[in-house]
């Protein structure tokens, strides 16, 4: 039946667009997407709506199937509870600092390596790694590094003739702990698209600037940053959206704690629903935290967008 | 360039190269290092071949081929599901103009902000009506709903690249239109498919997150998941974890940098284009 009907279509005649493919009649396209979009529709999306109605209900993990609607009540214990606050402002700070720290040291890396010397290859090669490391075995060995009695940089920092420091184990060195990880494995990212945006730079123009007298730093500022100003935006919502989701590494390092100094909104989540059993709450988590990364889609897209605008013009 | 100018951008490299490449050095000089080392005596700070003969006997004591085996099946797994739906895809939205496409377009981009912990309890509550709890076909199943979009993404720019004039000779032929994309189409985009299919198998290779949670059995478990309970377990000796941490990261690490560029593009076209 579908091979008649994708014969068929070969006569149907089309009408062809410079953009956006064709018109078609018939069913044609919907042979195509449908079978995905079907599967999203059951493994994503279906989930995702079920996540946001379990907010609204009282349900246990012993019995996920049974829940009891209780509208708003998940909501009004979530903003009653300093918890929730404390998980927000965590969230939020580490994902702005993840961003600002991230690109910035991504963006160095890409301008260090935008010109030719002897081994650049390699050395590109070496600083992706913290990329390529899957984030179980980045956190084994950064646990190690990190370890209090034995881990290398209390090593140095002992060798120093400093205090051991408790990078892990304590409020105020755990997230920043934390984001030197994250850097580690997000500056390659940034750096791998910030060195391809920097090598469409046109070279003529940077030439003129030079010839004009310019100093390397207002070339940059005057030549360089605006070319690539669009694509350090999208690698920094890149980057904000995948904080906000981050987990594994999290969890692994330091499991949110100490007293939820490094607990984001989906870790608490993980946490609230697996070891509170409380499915309807860890929903509420979970909600503000999308509610969180699609603010920052809306915003790449609207960056998105008027820079099109712009481009077309 | 100035001399000084020169020295800074040496020194600027070094220190990334050390910054980038230490953790990973680490594991390696670890993994070749005694017990009395790590704790006691110091550790030495480079890797001590001669101690490889003692790591790989600790090592026979991990399960580390039956995990390794069960990430492979469901990297193997993970990666066909996603390239064959996803080609369906990437076609429809490369070629095709249609009734929500653009509502499509979105929804694709959007799985890529949905936190995986989010999906997380209600795919729980599912698997178990429909007894996919402790299955690495499970597991397959919810890892698919994230690498399918980005394959999408990447099949449908590659495919955009194509002429269409080369699909109207064939469809002027009376070829059906599923084998003009899988006879013409696909082995023109096979560089493109290999990204999409290397983004796909290390996004089954390094999952944890479902897989800590739908798979309570232990001989099911993935290396993701067996490496993750050595986390605050003192009995295998931490050379030994470290070198299967090793052995867990070089594939994904090899194949990332060989396919480095086409990753960038999917992921950042995934974005811009939605």
């Amino acid at each position: 039946m579908t091979d008649l009907l994708l014969q068929a279509d070969a006569k149907t005649p089309v009408a062809r667009s410079a953009r956006g493919g064709i018109r078609w009649r018939g069913m044609l396209p919907y042979v195509f997407i449908v079978p995905p979009v079907l599967y999203l529709a059951v493994f994503m999306f279906y989930p995702l709506g079920r996540q946001i109605w379990l907010s609204f209900t009282r349900t246990r993990l012993m019995n996920p199937n049974r829940s009891e609607f209780t509208g708003l009540s998940n909501y009004e214990r979530l903003f009653a509870d300093p918890e929730f606050y404390m998980a927000l402002q965590v969230t939020v700070v580490y994902s702005a600092l993840a961003v600002i720290l991230g690109v910035t040291v991504g963006m160095i890396a890409a301008l260090a390596l935008n010109r030719p010397f002897p081994g650049r290859a390699i050395v590109r090669a070496v600083l992706l790694f913290g990329w390529a490391c899957p984030n179980v075995a980045a956190s084994l060995v950064w646990l190690w590094i990190f370890n209090e009695r034995s881990g290398v940089l209390n090593t140095i920092v002992t060798g120093l003739g400093l205090d051991r420091i408790a990078w892990l184990t304590t409020t105020e060195m755990a997230l920043p702990s934390i984001l030197l990880v994250t850097v580690w494995q997000v500056a390659p990212f940034v750096m791998l698209v910030m060195l391809a945006a920097l090598q469409s730079v046109p070279e003529e123009v940077k030439e003129a600037a030079r010839i004009d007298n310019a100093d390397s730093l207002s070339v940059f500022r005057a030549v360089t940053l605006p070319h690539v100003m669009p694509t350090l935006q999208l690698v920094s919502l890149l980057v904000a959206v995948w904080s906000i989701r981050r987990f594994d590494i999290i969890y692994l390092l330091t499991g949110g704690g100490p007293i939820g100094s490094t607990s984001t909104l989906i870790v608490k989540l993980r946490q609230i629903a697996f070891e509170n059993y409380d499915l309807g709450l860890a929903s509420a988590y979970g909600v503000i935290g999308l509610i969180l990364a699609l603010t920052v889609a809306v915003i790449h897209a609207l960056f998105n967008r008027r820079r099109q605008k712009r481009s077309q013009q | 360039m100035t001399y000084l100018s020169r020295t800074l951008h040496a020194l600027l490299i070094l220190f990334l190269v050390v910054f980038g490449g230490f953790p990973i050095y680490w594991m390696a000089v670890t993994a070749l290092s005694t017990n009395a080392e790590l704790y006691n005596t110091g550790q030495v700070w480079w890797p001590q071949i001669g101690n490889l003969p003692m790591l790989l006997a600790d090592l026979a004591d991990v399960p580390l081929v039956r995990w390794l085996a069960n990430t492979a099946i469901v990297a193997v797994g993970t990666t066909l599901l996603s390239l064959t739906l996803g080609a369906l895809a990437g076609y429809a939205l490369s070629r095709f103009r249609f009734h929500g496409k653009g509502v499509i377009g979105f929804l694709l981009f959007m799985t890529q902000v949905v936190p995986e912990a989010l999906i997380l309890v209600p795919l729980y509550a599912m698997f178990i009506s429909l007894g996919l709890m402790n299955s690495l076909g499970g597991l397959i199943l919810a890892n698919v709903g994230f690498s399918l979009p980005v394959a999408a993404f990447i099949i449908k720019g590659a495919i955009d690249a194509v002429p269409y004039e080369i699909e109207e000779a064939a469809t002027i032929d009376n070829c059906p239109r599923f084998g003009v994309l899988t006879l013409i189409i696909l082995p023109i985009i096979a560089p493109s498919l290999a990204a999409a299919a290397v983004i796909a198998f290390f996004a089954g290779w390094n999952e944890y997150l479902f897989a800590a949670t739908f798979l309570m059995d232990n001989t099911h478990w993935p290396a993701s998941v067996g490496l993750a309970s050595f986390i605050g377990q003192y009995e295998t000796p931490l050379s030994a974890v470290m070198g299967a941490a090793l052995i867990f990261s070089l594939p994904a690490v090899l194949f990332f940098l060989i396919i480095q560029r086409k990753i960038v593009a999917g992921i950042t076209s995934g974005a811009v284009k939605g």
